[in-house]
């Protein structure tokens, strides 16, 4: 009986051994919810995770050049955006004081975009999409809703040319609102104004207030030009040495309006009548 | 025989590793390479059925402890690959058995045996059983046999087909 019972075993052993191994296979899956496989399974967890945890460490090393590659477009796409937004905002805040300007003003503004801009050898010239066709014409005064840009140089049916305060040639009448004294706007330097023919006598301060004089035969009055940044009494000069920084970043506008200003037909008449008898 | 049995652990410690690696890396919707199973195809053909059978089960049950976490599955699965594998084993002929494209073909038998029987609990709570057969146990069988090819190409032993 031992003889077969051995013999028995040795032909069979392969099987009687998966037959079991299988039984324990299935016994460990049968308590996979078992509180005691539980602490088998989280000593197994926490062996593992520690690995797991420094072959993630190699593998981000490994991908930090592509990671970087995708960083750095992220960050040029953000730049791009960054830029597009501050564009926006610089333009919406354009519009905006052009609309309080155009509710505000008395004379009929003809709106336009700047589609160019000249600047050489003290030439600073804008161009505006806005022409003959549109009511423009020569001499008109050129505002933003921040002030006064220009005059209108040239015309053509569709587009102007506007001499900006910049231009050397520019000349343009102008007020100190504080001291009540007039002057000439001349273009200065770094992108700065000068005004002019002020004396000495007048008391003008960093941060007065410069608008277009009632002498002007160019542009309507009151329309701002820019402030005092620096105002000095120079030695042997009768007059003040006045910087002006312009009220409106003639670098940046992306919108204007033209404005079909003409000045009363019977001051200019006057003027020429007494002109004329002089003669 | 006792290098040979430290040279069989190292390994197997190493395959756990590897079959984690790839299946986190390497898985293609759920299905990933079987290496665990190779490798008990591998001591099987070179050690015998038993020797394959208690080498699974023993990197099996490693596997889920460290791996799966699911206590008894991979130790099921290796443990038939084992049974399988052995009845492949020729003791006069060991190397020539294991090593060349032999092995390829036989690892394919072993996964379709194994993934097979372990249908039941893979697919338990599935309706659709045969998406599980298709996805699970072909799916598995033909993404292994891949590796089982590579092994081959390795061990650099196509001209020895029997």
């Amino acid at each position: 009986m031992l003889k077969w019972v051995s013999e028995f075993f040795s032909f069979a052993k392969n099987y009687i051994i998966f037959a079991l191994l299988l039984s324990l296979s299935f016994f460990l899956i049968s308590t996979n919810n078992n509180i005691h496989t539980r602490g088998l399974q989280t000593i197994g967890l926490v062996t593992t995770s520690y690995l797991e945890d420094g072959i993630s460490q190699i593998a981000s090393y490994f991908s930090l050049s592509s990671k970087n590659k995708e960083l750095q477009q992220e960050n040029a796409g953000l730049i791009d955006m960054a830029a597009k937004i501050r564009r926006a905002l610089t333009e919406n805040d354009q519009l905006r004081s052009m609309l309080r300007l155009r509710n505000e003003s008395a004379t009929p503004l003809t709106p336009a975009n700047v589609v160019g801009r000249t600047s050489e050898d003290g030439r600073y010239f804008i161009t505006l999409d806005a022409g003959e066709n549109n009511g423009v014409h020569i001499g008109d005064p050129v505002v933003s809703g921040s002030g006064l840009v220009g005059t209108v140089f040239a015309v053509s049916g569709n587009f102007c040319l506007v001499r900006s305060l910049l231009d050397n040639d520019s000349r343009i009448a102008a007020r100190l609102v504080n001291a009540s004294a007039d002057g000439i706007i001349v273009p200065g330097e770094l992108g700065n104004l000068e005004m002019k023919n002020v004396s000495r006598r007048y008391g003008v301060n960093k941060g007065d207030l410069i608008e277009t004089s009632t002498l002007s035969s160019l542009v309507p009055p009151g329309i701002i030009v820019g402030v005092v940044t620096d105002a000095i009494d120079e030695t042997g000069n009768i007059f003040k040495h006045i910087d002006v920084q312009p009220a409106v970043d003639l670098s940046s506008i992306s919108t204007a309006f033209v404005m079909q200003y003409s000045r009363p037909k019977e001051a200019t008449e006057l003027e020429t009548k007494t002109a004329g008898s002089k003669k | 025989m006792t290098r040979r049995l430290i040279g069989y652990i190292v390994i197997g410690i190493i395959t756990i590793f590897v079959q984690k690696f790839v299946d986190n890396f390497a898985s293609i919707n759920l299905v990933s390479p079987q290496l665990i199973i190779l490798f008990v195809v591998y001591i099987a053909l070179r050690e015998g059925q038993l020797f394959g059978m208690g080498g699974g089960f023993v990197v099996g049950i490693m596997h889920d402890l460290l791996v799966t976490h699911f206590l008894g599955f991979t130790s099921f699965v290796s443990v038939i690959a084992g049974f399988v594998a052995g009845f492949f084993y020729k003791e006069s002929d060991v190397e020539l058995t294991a090593r060349n494209f032999n092995f390829a073909w036989i690892s394919v038998i072993t996964l379709l045996a194994s993934e097979f029987a372990a249908l039941p609990i893979i697919a338990s709570g599935e309706l659709n059983f045969f998406y599980v057969f298709l996805k699970f146990t072909l799916g598995t069988t033909v993404y292994t046999s891949v590796f089982a090819m590579i092994i081959v190409f390795i061990n650099g032993n196509k001209s020895r087909y029997v």
